[in-house]
This record gives C-alpha cells, sequence and structure tokens, in this order.
C-alpha cells in the first residue's frame, strides 16, 4: 500500500499505510521551511550585530552594547522563525494507545505515549488568543482538569485535523458500538461537522 | 444551489459586536440575545464577539447555534474592554474572514469594542450598522468627548438604529448623522415568559406597589427615598416592595428607619432575572422612577406581567405603552405621589390579562427581526466607498478633529494592509458549516442548501 497526503500552504499531511489500520495507524505532519524567511533573518543578524561592532570598535561605545545586540537578534530572531519543528506525528495503536511524536530540525524528537484507558475523547476546538483565532485537536483524558494537545507545536489547518480526529475517534471507540460521527454530547466539546460540498 | 437567499430574501451574516453580553444581564445584552434568536430563526447567520467574562473566555455555542466569541481581552471600566484601538484589529479581522461575514451590527455607544469593531470592519470594507440603546447629554466634559467618539464612529456607518423617537433625535444631534440613516426599531418583550398571575391576586385591601432597578442616580433612587414616605402616610393599605441593589440603597435604608416603615417596605437587594416575573405578579402597580430612558424595558415586562405602571415622562417612556396602561409624572415627587394617587383609582378598572394580550399583540420579538432585516438589506445596497471619499466624510466632523480622524483612519488602513501581507487571508481557513445535533437527533439546522427554512 501506499501513503495518501496532500498540502496545504506550507504543511503536508502524509497518512502511512504500509501497516493495517487496525493494528497501527500513523499521521505525519510536516512543515516547510521559508528558505526566504531564512535569508531575511541572517541579513538581520548581519546588520544588527555589524552595527554593534561599529559602534563598540569605531564609536569606542561600551561592550555591553554587542552583548545587548546579540540578545535583540536572538529575540527577533525567535520571533521571526518560530519554533523551529520539522515534523509531528501521532502513532495510533487501537489496543495499547496514542503515541505523540514532534521533530524538531536539529534532530531532537520528543514522544509522548498516552494510554488509551486514559483518553475519554478526542475533540476539535476553536482557540481564540488575543490576535487570532485557530483550530486545534486535543485529548479530554480521565481525571485529568487539562486538556493534552496533539500536535504540541504546529497549527495545521482544520482539514488535516479531521482524518487524525476520525482516526482517534475510531480508536478510542473501539468497545463502544456507536460510531464517531454522531456526537450528541456537549456542543462545546466536539461538533459535528458537515462540509459544503 | 440558491446558497444566499431565502426565498426571494437575501440571506445574512451578522456579527453582532458588544461589550455587553452574557453572563452579564440587562438591556442591551437581552436585546441582542432575542434579536440573534429571531434572525436565526428566519435563516439568518449570527456570530456575537464579546469581551471575556471571568473564566468565560474562547468560543462557545448557546441556544440553537449562536455561537459567540468571547475574545481575551480583559474589560477595565465598567465592563468596557481597554481602547486601544489598533490592538483588536487583527481578531475582528480574524473572526470577520472565518465566519464569511457579511454585516457587522455594533451596540452601544458605551461599548468601546464596539467603536473598535465599527471602524475596523468600515477599513476593511464590510457594511455596518449600529444599535444606539441609551440617551445621553451634551453638556459635561465626559458626555462632550463621548459625542466625539460617537460622531467618529457614526461618521461612515452604513444605517443606523435607534429604540425611540426620542432617541433617533437624541442620535441625530450627538452624531450629525443624516436623519435618513436612521430607523427607529423599538425594543419588544419576552411575553411568553412575562406573564400575568393566573388567579387575581387582588386582596381588596392591600395594594402593593413593586420597583425593580438599579438603585442610582440615573434610576431616579433619589425620587424614591422622597416619594416613598410620603405615599406611605397618605394610604394606609400601600405596601412597597424594592427589587434591586446599587450606591443609592443605603438612602432607602436609612429612609426606612427614619419613617418606621419597616413592614412596609420590603427590601429585596439584587433579583436574579429569572426571579423577576415571580416578584412582579406579586404587586398591583409598577413605579418606575428612571430620570432618564431611551426606551424602559422594564415598563414593559410590568405591562406584560399585568401591573399597572406609573412612571416619570422621560425620554422614549412615553412611546412606549398606551395612554390606559400608564400615568406619568414629571421626575419631581409631589407630581410623582399625584399620579400614584390616580394609579391607586383607577386600579380596580384594570384587567391583568386583557393588558398581556394587548402587549403580546404590540411588542413582539420576530417583529423586531424583521424590520431589522429591511434594515439590513437596506445597508447591503448601500455603495462601497475607497479610502479617499471615506476620508472627506471624517474631515467634516471639526476642524481639529476631523484632521485627527483621518489620520487615525490612515493608519487603521495601513495596519490593515500589512495585515493581509503577514497573514494573508487564505492563510485563515473558513469554519465549516456546523449541523448541532441535539440528543434526539432533532437538528437545529444552521444550514445546508436544501432545507428550506422559511
Amino acid at each position: 500500500m501506499g501513503e495518501n497526503s496532500f498540502a496545504h500552504r506550507k504543511y503536508t499531511y502524509f497518512h502511512d499505510q504500509k501497516y493495517p489500520c487496525e493494528a497501527i495507524d500513523i499521521h505525519h505532519i510536516e512543515v516547510q521551511s521559508n528558505g526566504a524567511k531564512g535569508v531575511f533573518v541572517s541579513l538581520l543578524a548581519a546588520i544588527v550585530v555589524g552595527n554593534a561592532l561599529y559602534l563598540v570598535l569605531v564609536k569606542e561605545k561600551s561592550v555591553t552594547l554587542l552583548f545587548s545586540s546579540f540578545l535583540l537578534w536572538a529575540f527577533l530572531r525567535k520571533l521571526l522563525l518560530g519554533k523551529p519543528v520539522k515534523k509531528e506525528s501521532v502513532v495510533i495503536m487501537p489496543t495499547l494507545g496514542v503515541q505523540l511524536e514532534t521533530l524538531y530540525l536539529s534532530g531532537r524528537i520528543m514522544r509522548q505515549f498516552v494510554p488509551v484507558s486514559k483518553i475519554l475523547k478526542p475533540v476539535l476546538q476553536e482557540c481564540v488568543t488575543p490576535v487570532t483565532c485557530y483550530w486545534s485537536l486535543s485529548l479530554v483524558m480521565r481525571e485529568e482538569e487539562e486538556l493534552a494537545p496533539v500536535f504540541k507545536e504546529l497549527r495545521p489547518p482544520l482539514k488535516m485535523l479531521v482524518p487524525v480526529w476520525k482516526a482517534l475517534c475510531a480508536a478510542t471507540d473501539e468497545g463502544s458500538s456507536h460510531s464517531c460521527t454522531e456526537d450528541g454530547g456537549n456542543a462545546e466539546d466536539g461538533v459535528q461537522s458537515e462540509k459544503n460540498p | 444551489m440558491m446558497d444566499g437567499l431565502i426565498g426571494d430574501r437575501e440571506r445574512h451574516r451578522i456579527l453582532m459586536v458588544s461589550d455587553f453580553f452574557y453572563p452579564n444581564f440587562g438591556g442591551v445584552e437581552s436585546h441582542i440575545y432575542c434579536l440573534s434568536q429571531c434572525l436565526l430563526k428566519l435563516g439568518h447567520k449570527v456570530v456575537v464577539m464579546t469581551h471575556v467574562y471571568g473564566n468565560r473566555s474562547g468560543v462557545r455555542y448557546m441556544t440553537n447555534g449562536l455561537k459567540v466569541y468571547y475574545i481575551p481581552w480583559r474589560p477595565f471600566l465598567m465592563q468596557n474592554t481597554l481602547p486601544t484601538i489598533y490592538g483588536t484589529l487583527p481578531i475582528i479581522r480574524t473572526i470577520l474572514i472565518r465566519e464569511r461575514i457579511t454585516l457587522v451590527h455594533g451596540h452601544s455607544a458605551f461599548s468601546t469594542l464596539c467603536h473598535e469593531a465599527l471602524i475596523h470592519a468600515r477599513t476593511m470594507g464590510y457594511k455596518v450598522i449600529f444599535t444606539d440603546h441609551s440617551l445621553y447629554g451634551f453638556a459635561d466634559v465626559g458626555s462632550i468627548h463621548m459625542n466625539k467618539v460617537l460622531q467618529f464612529t457614526l461618521a461612515d456607518v452604513s444605517q443606523a438604529i435607534c429604540v425611540s423617537h426620542t432617541s433617533k433625535e437624541n442620535t441625530v444631534l450627538r452624531s450629525g448623522l443624516p436623519p435618513e440613516k436612521v430607523f427607529v426599531i423599538p425594543n419588544a418583550v419576552d411575553t411568553a415568559m412575562f406573564t400575568p398571575a393566573p388567579e387575581n391576586p387582588r386582596s381588596n385591601d392591600e395594594i402593593i406597589i413593586v420597583v425593580i432597578s438599579r438603585l442610582v442616580y440615573r434610576k431616579g433612587a433619589d425620587l424614591l427615598v422622597e416619594v416613598i414616605p410620603e405615599v406611605c402616610r397618605l394610604y394606609p393599605h400601600v405596601r412597597f416592595v424594592v427589587g434591586g441593589d446599587g450606591p443609592k440603597r443605603v438612602r432607602l435604608e436609612e429612609m426606612r428607619e427614619k419613617h418606621f416603615l419597616q413592614d412596609r417596605v420590603e427590601m429585596l437587594g439584587a433579583v436574579p432575572h429569572s426571579r423577576v416575573r415571580s416578584i412582579l405578579v406579586s404587586g398591583h402597580i409598577f413605579l418606575n422612577s428612571s430620570l432618564t430612558e431611551a426606551f424602559c424595558i422594564a415598563i414593559l415586562e410590568a405591562a406584560s406581567c399585568g401591573l399597572l405602571t406609573v412612571s416619570t415622562r422621560v425620554g422614549g417612556v412615553p412611546e412606549v405603552l398606551p395612554d390606559d396602561m400608564v400615568v406619568l409624572a414629571e421626575p419631581d415627587p409631589v407630581d410623582m405621589v399625584q399620579a400614584i394617587k390616580k394609579a391607586i383609582t383607577i386600579l380596580p378598572t384594570i384587567d391583568p390579562q386583557d393588558m398581556h394580550k394587548r402587549v403580546k399583540k404590540l411588542y413582539d420579538w420576530h417583529d423586531v427581526a424583521r424590520r431589522t432585516e429591511i434594515v439590513y438589506d437596506r445597508a447591503m445596497k448601500c455603495s462601497n466607498q475607497n479610502l479617499l471619499e471615506r476620508l472627506s466624510r471624517y474631515l467634516s466632523c471639526g476642524s481639529w478633529a476631523g484632521k485627527l480622524f483621518c489620520l487615525v483612519m490612515i493608519i487603521d488602513f495601513l495596519l490593515f494592509h500589512l495585515l493581509q501581507l503577514v497573514q494573508p487571508a487564505i492563510d485563515i481557513e473558513e469554519v465549516p458549516n456546523m449541523v448541532m445535533s441535539l440528543g434526539e437527533g432533532s437538528t437545529a439546522g444552521d444550514d445546508i442548501p436544501e432545507q428550506s427554512s422559511r
């Protein structure tokens, strides 16, 4: 079998279909790094540090200016480039649980395993911040107050979250007979979404 | 597939904006809620935007799929969001794009969020409607500044709505808006909730006068302090029930002690909205002593419960009820006592059930929604103007104020274009149309194209 995938802006979604779904179900969301932004940030670094060096060496200003310029550059870099994430994956093992992986650009991998008995329900919800509003997929956990986000660093679009949500619902609903799409519970939790054809 | 039409009427996607919404209770709040529910029934899509209330932040859904955005901007003064002018531009733009809004409807001149949303919506090219719910003065410093801000916001509004003819006159004078742009659509009352007591509670010896209002200067609490002892002295069989709380409560308590009226004046304190009806039906006369009122929903609620109303003749109050349901007086204690005397004499002729039926025919939220829909249709037909044409309207606001407003709008325009570069509109996903299934499978349908909701 192969894998199916589609892309939207800087995100690409992959669904591994190498193994049977009942045993293990893997979804990846990858980020394309923006080349132009990297060039811009390097240019900015050159300007800021160069300016600081000029002021220190030629105009005889204090060396703390050099340090503060480094700090400024680090702050601007963080602001513009954001988090250095390459890929986030969700590995669903229906009888065992869900493994959430984050692969960073540096090669570091962060993993979190959530046993299936702890998951009450996966929910799609809209998160509102003072400047924006985005969709996020989270797991409602038993005996815990906080929701566990599935994609910790990335904010993929809704159409990539929906297949992962459906797969999670199917995996966590294995015992009960009613299907995931009929969610008649609290409207705030999981809204049944019907897309326009 | 006629996606945008219901029958031959256009279907709108409306964003209601105000600082005042549930879980706060008040005139503006219930107006927005009831109007939104009726518009949803007519087939339009309504989304409400307000600021965070305590822990209540993010997206919430109310009855019939009414979506409310509680955006995380903390209120700083009297339930108003901190006015940063450009701070709310990103979130408003995001909401307008993701919900595919066609029309922005702001409520209440006191709401800073409303003003900001209206100017940003105009910069982004949306049609904008404003509803004014209160009367305001002209003379003191606060009023002058408030009116200038209103003039700025309303300089470029598509249409405006006022809740009474007096309010229309007041708004037009304060803001310099051409009167042709202002529509008068009175508020209404939920007559299903405010019904009179099934059997007549009148025991022929005792008459109960009910007062329910915030005990503040504006609502005439000082008048009450003068009127109540006088009425109690003249009529031994009259009792008062006072519901509500506020800074003037202390004065009323003092009055009770001074005239030994503890058994004749009952103070209930703050009354939750759900209990208002039960308190109203226990009385025979409703007393309203406001010093200013654009439209008094309180007397409408009282009339719907079958009470005879005595009120001060201020603002839009004379427009609310027919002359045989209300006794009006000047906001003067002597005149009010006379009015209460007259009310007591005509009380035996009042039939609560009949009064309720008349109010039910006169006031209906569905009627308000239909009339508002006409205003929306008119607003959508307004022409789109580019920045230069709009700037000329702002310049006419005043010699220095006009230039300041133009500067504010130019900066807003530049920030909007910068935002379009940094976060292009295609990055903001549109929310898919939701079908809310309510337990037993009955769908309070939002929209599926095949569904005809009329």
